[in-house]
């Protein structure tokens, strides 16, 4: 799994009517970690930059969708 | 639309180089409203609006008209209700 993306098991009530999600994953997405924004960071082109969705790598957090969350549920 | 006029391939590349450079000017901005002291930043900023400029002359000679309100010029006859529109694309 993605660094990014974090996984923690909730309770699980004994008299829940549907079947319970054993994992439930969270995004921590990287601005959190950076603080204030240091000059001169590495850029991505700026073709690449409107596919990522963000000038700075250091700032992309990927987003895979519904597939994604599929995928870990899957794993279980 | 109901006459479909068909775009050449540099039509997409030069909307796709526009797009691209208008992205990174937005996110320029966004960076420079919080570190507006970061002179290379600023450099940046402006070299891409010379780009920019460059890119929406090309695209306007040979396409039409970018935007409204008096900020882009027309050929005739008037180019501004001509198709593709941007949801055409």
């Amino acid at each position: 799994m993605h660094p990014q993306i974090r996984a923690y098991r909730p309770y699980v009530s004994p008299f829940d009517p549907c079947p319970p999600q054993a994992v439930k994953t969270y995004v921590v997405p990287p601005n959190l970690f950076l603080g204030y924004q240091p000059p001169n960071l590495p850029q991505f082109p700026p073709l690449e930059a409107l596919r990522h969705g963000v000038l700075w790598p250091i700032l992309y957090s990927p987003y895979h969708g519904r597939g994604d969350r599929r995928e870990t549920r899957d794993a279980e | 639309m109901s006459d479909q006029r068909q775009m050449d391939a540099r039509y997409y590349q030069l909307l796709e180089q526009l797009q691209a450079i208008d992205f990174v000017l937005v996110e320029l901005n966004l960076y420079l409203d919080t570190h507006p002291n970061d002179a290379q930043a600023i450099r940046q900023y402006n070299q891409h609006v010379q780009e920019r400029w460059k890119l929406a002359q090309e695209f306007e000679c040979h396409y039409g008209p970018l935007t409204h309100f008096g900020h882009s010029y027309s050929d005739a006859p008037w180019q501004w209700s001509e198709g593709p529109w941007p949801w055409e694309v």
